[in-house]
């Protein structure tokens, strides 16, 4: 890797570092994040050393400002510890420096509702302490995360097909790869692994997780396999997604290690130039003064190391832990190599400090070292009024949103709920002291902040009071249970206490800016509202756990990060509470004297690190737009909380393990996964969703997480535990694992949806995915690719691609031979089943030579079998193997599925007289009519000769609107079908019209709606849409004297068939009939034919992948066979005897209308309809002639008995019409 | 019965033309959300679309028989559900235009009405040079019709909406007239035809109309 290439990626870097405000004004628009970085460039410009050439030129091309509106991961970049015990509530999740998050949904609030990684617990936490995490060697594997827990978390635990393939496995090994890739570190000799311990080891690490993840997919296949109970399965679904976190945040790691390495290496390179002003530079270190020594030994043990090594021969060998590093030096690598999130971040910080701060900073970096540069200008601490509002009333917030979220819990126990609302109350009467104090400055507007002051206190005074009540007066006789109906009503009173306390914020400190901020000065002591806050305390419960919330968060902060994430909290914390009104949700409160207890770290810390300038403006700067997006999300109620586990843990598993630390891989900190089921509570309230339906995915997405508490130990895996299982196999499953980086893969060309099919993808992606090795890929996708590939690639590329593939697995020993196994069966499935030899032809030169030279080396055999494949193609007609037409939606045993052999075939309905008719006109005689046939046997005989038709459509005549195209040469049975169908509409307009009697015509109409009634029970709906066109047509529904005399059973009869057919609201009717039919039927082929002609003019042929590539369509090619197959389904034949004599009949008419049509042209229907004028001519008045006498009917079997009964009672026709 | 406390109307509009002149295209584009990243033509309301036209709210149902110009008999059917016509032909093809010219005769006798609402589209505007039908003559003819004359292009998108409002105004305009002289309609009642049965029902739809405007 040359240094150049280094240098590329600092700004990438530095962009981490990215203060915490950026999610916030993506979200709200970049307006206040313009102004705040320019601020900021100008404060930065006052205090910070100048910077180095090093990489200052990508970053002016790159500013950080972040325009996506959502992303799917965070990085901490402060601790955050919620300041409320964290005992009594899971809702808001601790973070840690560095730990990467995944976000499921934003609040407009700022407020993520979001699944740590390291520990996959999830709950709410401040976006404000983070950043995006995007970087760009991680990309891949973090999209195929968010694949993977969509896929396995949407997917239910029977769909084999999902699991079956082990596709989702594929995106995460693929994007492992990637990240090595980008690293140089694929393979383990790679002089960057070679020489560099720390990412030797990180890089093992991750293969090892990786391997992990792989048994367990396995595992899982083979309990679908087994068909083993639910639980089970989802047991280790639940596994596999916390492994799949745990090699993400291991990726994390490794790139955390790499980006160390290079800034090391950089600097080694840089240090000749830059060596000069770095001793010149003060050291701004973003650290406190305390650890400040401690690090700035460690920088100048760098910085001596850089030099020696700077003046050395090769900068770019250099392994970074030199002995000469010396004993700082040690330890922090020991720190990182210790895979402890928070250490390894701020170690991270610490050489940005060291180097890349004094180059160029994202101008919000700066802005945080200005703060503390400005701090060590100011010895004097400053405790400003605003800063002091702005931190009660973060604290009152905390409190109140745990005393919110505990209200929402089904029942409550009394002393707990006491507890919150004390500290409640008590941060609320710190927060007055402060308004006080700020009252008392200010003449002027005294009034227009008292009011909001008063509201505010009667608010918290609101809540105490009913607290008491409820608390001292049990309702019930669950004396220690706070019922449902008192909590709701503090729900209210906390609600309300939280908007006013919110508006009095925001007043207070309007009112701040226009006097100006000035420093704090009051007791902290008193409280600035007179309550009698002990009628709360009901037990001494809260004394207990009241030293727990103290301790809880100094110490699980590293040292070197405490005072600087002081620092920042308060600004984030700020931004949170510069939106009181969004901030309904999270809070309500009441002081409590001690409490401040715990904020005191953090107070002082802050003190000493106030900004005198820039804070406020910046604040006064985000408010507005903030406020802005607030407006949407006020909601008086939050939604009910998932039931949460109030079985918690003590405090020391909160607390990181700092020293699982010692050996690497064990950086969790052994979170057991149910103690951390964060309720993600009102997601319902959340503008941003990675997901559309936010609520949905509180429901459903805690599976990994939150395994049903209830359900016993079994289901308690801890982290730890899962590691351990898996050390003792890791050895040889490593190994495994990273041939399998090996690979070349295109597998992240592929674009998958949400049920796991592909949508999208290069050629090259689909072919690998066509010819993995690991598993048969799923039936609808091969049979996609089969039948469309030529509408988006052409016969010789795929043949190059399937070449090329062989090829290039070759890279990958362990499964070479088997994926050349697959590239011949693809070739030899494509010759023997799918090859069409006009258009394919071309590729054949480029098979055989394959076959010749490269297969038969490897593969003999099969090279000859390929070959001769190829030679027989050529001198063949259509395919060698006859397609089983369908070879994807008709299942080899559909047949027998639906038709068991054995059942027997309807006795043809012929009679003696009939069959005599027919004889008489093969031997020359009268032709017999329509009439003269039972209607059945014509429905069947009918059926039959459609289906053979309807069978024989082979798929790509369905492709590409080839039916449409040069008259349909490459259509023949669609366009048979077509004729077909207009023939017999053709037919029935004939046989009703050739009849001059009025009566005769009915009883053809009868007969045809009887015809077309059998039809209907056959499910021969092609037939039954063609004959009741041509029933419903004009030229035949303007008979009305014929009409008249049709009885109102047929016509009903009519009436319900016509209805069936109705194409109103995209033949919804019909499509409800098609949909799960059970074969034998034939269904209208018109409507697949519309359906696609729709899918390829409504979908484009390529879409974007993220990364810009143009990806092949393949949703749309997924959608035509999808349709293909569904008419494929029912490309069977019915069983029912051909009755060879009928069949001539009809065929004989038929092709005597069809002759018909070929003189009259195009205009056979406006003959049809002349002669219906002829027969019944337009009448100028109603004119009823009274229905002629029966003329002689020649049916002989007395079908118009029933209708001489009817002809005189017949009502008016238009009953029928008007059923269209 | 119309529900008289909607104030949106729903109207049928059948899209007709030859093969290949793209009118298909035009459908889709009407109809397809453009954030929608792939279209499913399989469900119900594919083809149901809501446009406001003069302020007034239409909801759309379009009938688009595409890849079914074979199934000639089946024509009648279509068009007996339509209550406007979208006669579509491609610039680019005259036999397109003579197409139009026999499905508005097929149109005029299956409705039994010679001012049914009727739009002329001239689709494929972005192939000039492949011109073989002049603005003028497609112009004149549809004078002749009485029917508004559009050159489109579903590629482009050009005047894809103003031809579907258009056919709505029509539509409208000719509801609110019904609607007005709906009593001497019903006097002047032409013998009942059957085949008119179609425009009797949608007179009698007015009717109903016509009781809450009065």
């Amino acid at each position: 890797m040359t240094s150049s290439g280094m240098l590329n990626d600092e700004p990438m870097r530095e962009s981490l570092q990215v203060a915490p405000l950026t999610i916030q004004k993506a979200q709200s628009g970049d307006h206040g994040a313009d102004t705040m970085s320019s601020a900021n460039m100008y404060s930065q410009s006052d205090i910070t050393p100048p910077v180095t050439p090093n990489g200052s030129q990508e970053d002016l091309n790159t500013p950080p400002n972040d325009t996506k509106m959502f992303h799917s991961f965070l990085r901490a970049f402060y601790p955050f510890s919620p300041t409320y015990a964290m005992t009594d509530s899971t809702v808001t999740l601790p973070l840690n420096e560095g730990d990467v998050v995944l976000v499921h949904s934003i609040h407009t609030n700022g407020w993520a509702d979001g699944t740590l990684l390291a520990s996959g617990a999830r709950g709410w936490l401040p976006t404000n302490y983070c950043e995006p995490y995007d970087p760009d060697e991680l990309r891949n594997l973090l999209k195929a995360l968010l694949n993977f827990w969509d896929l396995l978390r949407s997917a239910g635990i029977n769909d084999s097909e999902v699991f079956g393939n082990q596709e989702f496995m594929k995106g995460i090994i693929a994007g492992v790869r990637y990240l090595l890739e980008r690293a140089d570190c694929l393979t383990r000799e790679s002089p960057l692994v070679q020489s560099n311990d720390r990412l030797r080891r990180g890089r093992k690490s991750l293969l090892s997780e990786l391997s992990s993840l792989v048994k367990t997919a396995k595992r899982l296949l083979e309990m679908q396999k087994l068909a083993e109970t639910a639980d089970d399965v989802n047991d280790i679904i639940d596994e596999m997604i916390l492994k799949a976190f745990k090699i993400v945040t291991k990726g994390v790691r490794f790139l955390d290690i790499l980006e160390s390495d290079r800034r090391e290496r950089a600097s080694s390179v840089a240090a000749m130039d830059t060596r000069f002003e770095e001793t010149h530079i003060p050291p701004t270190p973003p650290a406190d003064a305390t650890t400040f020594g401690d690090k700035d030994s460690q920088g100048k043990a760098k910085d001596a190391d850089t030099r020696a090594d700077g003046s050395g021969a090769d900068a770019e060998l250099r392994v970074p832990q030199t002995s000469a590093s010396g004993p700082t030096t040690v330890i922090a690598n020991k720190r990182v190599s210790s895979l402890y999130p928070p250490a390894s971040a701020s170690s991270n910080r610490l050489s940005h400090s060291n180097q890349v701060q004094t180059s160029s900073l994202s101008s919000t970096v700066s802005h945080r070292v200005s703060l503390v540069g400005t701090s060590n200008h100011h010895a004097s601490p400053q405790n400003f009024v605003s800063e002091r509002l702005l931190s009660c009333h973060d604290i009152f917030l905390t409190y109140s949103a745990s005393l919110i979220g505990r209200l929402h819990l089904q029942s409550q126990s009394r002393p707990h709920l006491a507890l919150a609302i004390k500290q409640s109350a008590s941060s609320g009467g710190d927060l007055l002291v402060v308004v006080d104090v700020v009252c008392a400055k200010n003449a002027l507007g005294s009034e227009f902040l008292h009011q909001s002051r008063t509201a505010m206190c009667d608010g918290i005074r609101n809540l105490v009071y009913t607290a008491r009540d409820i608390i001292n007066n049990p309702s019930g006789e669950f004396d220690d249970v706070v019922m449902p109906q008192d909590s709701s009503r503090l729900l209210a009173a906390a609600t309300d206490c939280v908007i006013a306390t919110g508006d009095c914020v925001h007043k207070t400190k309007l009112i701040i800016e226009r006097i100006g901020d000035s420093e704090f000065e009051a007791d902290n002591g008193s409280l600035g509202i007179d309550l009698d806050l002990g009628c709360l305390d009901v037990v001494q419960y809260e004394s207990e756990r009241r030293p727990s919330t103290a301790t809880s968060d100094p110490s699980s902060v590293t040292e070197s990060s405490v005072s600087e994430a002081a620092t920042t909290t308060s600004t984030a914390v700020s931004v949170v509470s510069t939106a009181p009104s969004r901030l309904l949700t999270l809070s309500v409160d009441k002081p409590l004297p001690d409490v401040p207890q715990v904020m005191s770290p953090l107070g002082e810390t802050q003190i000493t690190s106030t900004p005198p300038t820039s804070r406020p403006q910046s604040l006064t700067e985000d408010a507005p737009a903030i406020a802005r997006s607030s407006v949407t999300s006020v909601r008086p109620e939050l939604p009910p909380l998932p039931k949460i586990s109030t079985s918690l843990l003590s405090e020391e598993e909160y607390s990181p393990t700092e020293h699982s630390a010692e050996h690497e891989g064990e950086f969790q900190p052994s979170f057991r996964i149910e103690s951390m089921t964060a309720s993600s509570t009102g997601s319902n309230n959340t503008s941003l969703s990675r997901v559309s339906e936010s609520s949905f995915v509180s429901q459903t997405s805690t599976r990994a997480t939150t395994p049903d508490i209830s359900s016993g130990p079994k289901n308690q895996l801890s982290l730890s535990e899962l590691s351990t299982t898996e050390s003792s196999t890791l050895t040889e499953e490593v190994d495994e694992v990273e041939s399998k980086l090996l690979e070349k893969t295109f597998a992240h060309e592929l674009i998958f949806n949400k049920e796991g099919q592909v949508t999208g993808g290069s050629l090259a992606a689909l072919v690998e995915r066509l010819t993995s090795h690991e598993s048969t890929p799923d039936a609808m996708f091969v049979s996609t690719f089969y039948l469309t590939f030529r509408l988006f690639s052409t016969p010789k590329m795929l043949a190059e691609s399937l070449i090329d593939r062989f090829d290039y697995v070759g890279e990958a020993p362990h499964m070479a031979s088997a994926v050349r196994l697959r590239v011949y069966n693809a070739f030899k499935g494509w010759l023997e089943s799918h090859w069409r030899d006009e258009l394919d032809r071309e590729a054949l030169p480029k098979i055989q030579q394959f076959a010749e030279f490269k297969l038969s080396t490897v593969l003999p055999s099969a090279g000859k079998r390929l070959l001769e494949l190829s030679l027989r193609v050529m001198s063949m007609d259509g395919t060698l193997v006859p397609r089983l037409v369908s070879s994807m939606g008709k299942t080899s045993t559909s047949i027998s599925l639906y038709i068991p052999a054995d059942t027997p075939i309807p006795a043809s309905i012929l009679t003696k007289s009939q069959t005599n008719l027919l004889n008489n006109w093969r031997a020359g005689g009268t032709c017999p009519t329509v009439l003269d046939f039972d209607p059945l046997e014509i429905a069947r005989q009918l059926t039959i000769k459609q289906m053979t038709v309807f069978c024989s459509i082979m798929p790509e005549e369905l492709l590409g609107s080839q039916w449409m195209k040069k008259g349909g040469v490459n259509a023949p049975n669609v366009k048979a079908m077509s004729s077909f169908s207009t023939e017999l509409s053709n037919l029935v307009a004939d046989t009703i019209l050739q009849y001059s009697e009025v009566k005769k015509r009915a009883s053809v109409i009868k007969q045809w709606i009887k015809i077309a009634h059998q039809c209907l029970e056959l499910h021969n709906y092609d037939a039954l849409m063609a004959i009741i066109c041509s029933l419903n047509s004009s030229t035949i529904t303007r008979l009305r004297r014929t009409w008249d005399i049709i009885s109102p059973k047929r016509r009903q009869m009519l009436k319900h068939l016509q209805g069936i057919v109705e194409p109103s609201q995209n033949n919804k009717i019909l499509r409800a009939r098609l949909h799960d039919h059970v074969p034998p039927c034939l269904p209208f082929l018109g409507m697949f034919l519309t359906d696609l002609t729709f899918v390829d003019i409504g979908n484009p042929a390529t879409k974007t992948s993220d990364n810009g590539m143009t990806l092949i369509n393949f949703d749309k090619h997924t959608r035509t066979a999808k349709i293909i197959g569904e008419l494929q389904r029912f490309q069977i034949p019915y069983r029912l005897t051909e009755v060879p004599d009928l069949q001539e009949w009809l065929q004989y008419q038929i092709i005597r209308v069809r002759e018909l049509e070929m003189q009259q042209g195009n205009s056979v229907q406006v003959s049809y309809y002349r002669k219906s004028l002829l027969l019944e001519p337009r009448e100028t008045q109603t004119l009823r002639t009274p229905v002629e006498t029966p003329a002689g009917v020649n049916g002989p079997n007395g079908m118009f008995s029933w209708m001489r009964a009817n002809s005189s009672s017949t009502s008016n026709p238009l009953a029928v019409a008007a059923q269209t | 019965m119309p529900s008289r406390y909607q104030p949106s109307r729903e109207f049928h509009v059948v899209v007709l033309g030859a093969g290949g002149v793209g009118k298909s295209c035009l459908t889709a584009q009407f109809v397809h959300n453009e954030w929608i990243e792939s279209y499913d033509p399989t469900i119900e309301d594919s083809y149901r679309t809501q446009v406001s036209v003069d302020g007034r709210q239409v909801v759309l149902e379009i009938l688009d028989t595409a890849g079914t110009e074979q199934f000639v008999a089946m024509r009648d059917l279509y068009m007996k559900s339509g209550q406007g016509f979208l006669l579509v032909f491609s610039i680019t093809s005259k036999t397109s235009l003579q197409e139009i010219t026999s499905l508005r005769e097929e149109i005029i006798r299956i409705k039994d009405d010679e001012n049914i609402p009727i739009v002329i589209v001239g689709n494929k505007s972005d192939l000039e040079e492949q011109r073989q039908v002049e603005r003028a003559k497609a112009y004149s003819l549809s004078q002749r019709w009485q029917a508004p004359y559009y050159e489109s292009s579903a590629r482009t998108r050009m005047n894809v909406d103003e031809v579907f409002v258009d056919l709505c105004r029509q539509m409208l305009r000719r509801d609110d007239v019904y609607d007005r002289s709906a009593d001497h309609d019903d006097y002047y009642a032409k013998p009942e035809d059957a085949h008119t049965s179609g425009r009797k029902r949608r007179r009698r739809k007015r009717d109903h109309t016509r009781c809450v405007i009065l």
